[in-house]
């Protein structure tokens, strides 16, 4: 029995993982669309809708921004931006950075680029002016 | 250790394993079902009937409860007025009617292939469950596709440049899930060809909104869906502007079985909701209490909707809804004459060569009528009169003694569009442009064709002359519901003697104008 105990242990944490490995983190559009609206169009704004549309870009051109991880014309790093510290600074000011807190960064990230790739310009939803 | 006893371990660990492992499945999955373990489901489909049939493999009777309702006939019987209302049946003054359009029209029905009159209304298949139950958000039903998406890459409208890509129908059917404010609103954000065109409280701005522009649907707070109002019970869903109801009784109950409507605001919050508490912050009536104004404002609650005070203006959202719609304008050339767009400085269409001028607004203050929920419209056949002011298309019943109106907060949309001045009668021209037929106003910018093809598919009578006539048509306002520090304030009805003459109700007959009660100077 000694040596079985650890391999059914393995055996019940296998059974018990399986679920989370098949549901691997996909990024989440409707929770990228929150912060896309509410956090970064709080600052980037354009002509003529307000907002930058997400169809403003194609995805290859949204992935080449994210992916360069360049921030004010290049300047800064985009990353922080999908912080936890970012959302801190602006929780006070910032409803969706305050709800979002404790969301891990990289998932924040992904949920913004599934949004981005849904709704760019050859997305399979463009979004326009809302 | 026997091997008997070995066995049993064995045994009960596997079961421990087992349950565990179930207990954290059902929990994962706590959220919905996961359709991407379904064997019926791991296909690549070729197109949306393919999928409907899957689902009723198991979903063996949803197809059924859907072809019952409104959503799938497009026509339902209105018992108060008798007449066959619906996007089926009715003429208004926005696309104006379906007839000859149907490829247009129907990529907002719940189903495929209604591409004209000869359309299969028995065929199970042809129920678009994805529509409704896409989670992806990746599904859509584009316009002159007749109510299919995309199967294959395809430039559309053919010699247009836009290449409208193809949905992966494997992976929506494997996601499908509960309805949400993006799946309903791809239809009802952009009824009358585009975002908040028709309603004024309903656009695109729904899909993820703050509190300032709806305490409950903000998508940080309380997050309502559009079915936790909206009730559904056999694909039946509840609240309609067909059949509202805008006063009762008492209040309906959430959940009651037929003929209640839970989605009206009483449902949850009764009908006297102020409280002493909700009086708080609400500056002193001289001679009444915290109470006494509790009650008085309860007492508003007799003659007014809920949606006065508390939606204070329409498309706050940032998109612009449509206040007019002029089709005789339609049919002015480029300088290269060519079909041409005009758009304001918000880069949204004021005129369009197809479609004619556009007034849009927003944060726009409602009219207020009185209303008791009954809606009789202008069908087509009836008789129209051109004169000076707006026909209308639909007229809302209700007094202001009739002991069943309230006022309600409307929005007052108004068109000038083509009818028949031998007939008088109001027409549906055929605008849609399948590239074959020639008579679509579109193509041909030929009103008398146009209007000769649509009403030969709606089987109406045409003189052969089309002339135009100003008309108006009423939407109640109920959506875009406003914080309650933001709700109207008494000063915005009354004057500071009390009277209604000036403030918001100054139009709305059967009230008393002159003094009430003195407000706080």
């Amino acid at each position: 029995m000694k040596m079985q105990k650890p391999l059914l242990l393995a055996l019940a944490a296998i059974t018990l993982a399986a679920p989370l490995a098949a549901g691997a983190y996909e990024g989440n559009w409707k929770r990228g669309d929150i912060y896309y609206r509410m956090v970064c169009s709080d600052c980037h704004k354009s002509q003529p809708c307000g907002p930058i549309a997400p169809n403003s870009r194609t995805r290859a051109e949204w992935m080449s921004y994210l992916e360069a991880d360049k921030h004010a014309k290049g300047k800064e790093a985009l990353k922080p931006y999908f912080g936890k510290a970012f959302r801190a600074s602006i929780a006070g000011k910032n409803k969706a950075a305050a709800k979002f807190a404790d969301v891990p960064d990289a998932e924040l990230q992904a949920d913004v680029e599934a949004l981005l790739m849904r709704s760019a310009k050859d997305g399979d939803a463009p979004t326009g002016c809302r | 250790m026997s091997k008997v006893q070995g066995l049993r371990n064995l045994a009960g660990w596997l079961f421990l394993a087992m349950i565990g492992g179930i207990f954290f499945s059902v929990g994962a999955l706590a959220a919905g079902v996961n359709h991407a373990k379904f064997g019926v489901l791991k296909q690549d489909f070729k197109s949306g009937p393919e999928v409907t049939r899957a689902c009723l493999t198991c979903h063996d009777e949803a197809a059924g409860e859907v072809m019952k309702t409104p959503h799938w006939t497009l026509s339902q019987l209105n018992p108060s007025t008798g007449q066959m209302v619906g996007k089926k049946t009715l003429v208004n003054n926005f696309c104006i009617g379906i007839a000859s359009n149907y490829p247009d029209c129907t990529s907002c029905h719940v189903g495929y292939g209604f591409k004209d009159k000869t359309f299969d209304f028995t065929k199970e298949e042809n129920v678009d469950c994805l529509a409704c139950h896409d989670t992806t958000g990746t599904y859509r039903k584009p316009s002159g596709l007749a109510g299919h998406p995309v199967y294959q890459e395809m430039e559309f409208p053919p010699g247009s440049g836009e290449i409208l890509r193809p949905v992966d129908l494997r992976k929506v059917a494997q996601n499908v899930g509960k309805t949400s404010r993006y799946t309903c609103g791809a239809c009802h954000y952009y009824g009358g060809h585009g975002n908040g065109v028709k309603h004024g409280d309903l656009d695109a701005s729904l899909e993820a909104p703050d509190r300032e522009l709806d305490v409950h649907m903000d998508a940080l707070g309380l997050d309502f869906s559009c079915s936790t109002c909206h009730k559904a019970a056999g694909h039946k869903i509840a609240g309609s502007r067909f059949q509202m109801n805008v006063k009762r009784p008492g209040p309906p109950v959430r959940g009651m079985p037929e003929d209640s409507n839970p989605a009206s605001c009483e449902s949850c919050h009764g009908a006297a909701p102020h409280s002493v508490d909700t009086m708080a912050k609400i500056k002193p009536i001289p001679g009444f209490t915290k109470a006494g104004m509790a009650a008085v404002v309860n007492q508003h609650n007799n003659k007014l909707a809920c949606q006065t005070c508390h939606i204070p203006a329409m498309a706050r959202g940032g998109v612009p809804t449509k206040m007019l719609w002029d089709w005789s304008a339609a049919g002015k050339m480029g300088p290269d004459g060519k079909p041409t767009i005009e758009k304001d400085a918000k880069g949204h269409t004021v005129y369009d060569s197809k479609r004619g001028t556009f007034v849009l607004a927003e944060n726009v203050v409602p009219e207020y009528v009185w209303f008791n929920g009954e809606v009789k419209y202008t069908l087509l056949g009836d008789k129209v009169k051109k004169g000076e002011g707006h026909f209308p298309i639909n007229r809302f019943g209700g007094s202001p003694n009739d002991g069943k109106s309230r006022i309600w907060p409307v929005k007052f949309y108004r068109g000038v569009q083509p009818y028949d001045p031998v007939n008088q009668t109001l027409v549906i021209p055929n605008t849609y442009d399948d590239g074959s037929s020639g008579s679509s106003y579109f193509a041909s910018f030929n009103w008398e064709k146009a209007v000769a093809a649509g009403m030969a598919d709606a089987g109406a009578p045409f003189s052969g002359k089309v002339d135009f006539i100003k008309t108006e048509m009423l939407w109640p306002i109920t959506h875009m519901v406003a914080p309650k520090e933001k709700a109207l304030a008494c000063n915005e009805c009354h004057s500071r003697n009390g009277s209604l003459a000036e403030g918001r109700m100054k139009k709305v007959p059967g009230l008393k104008k002159g003094p009430l009660f003195k407000l706080n100077p």
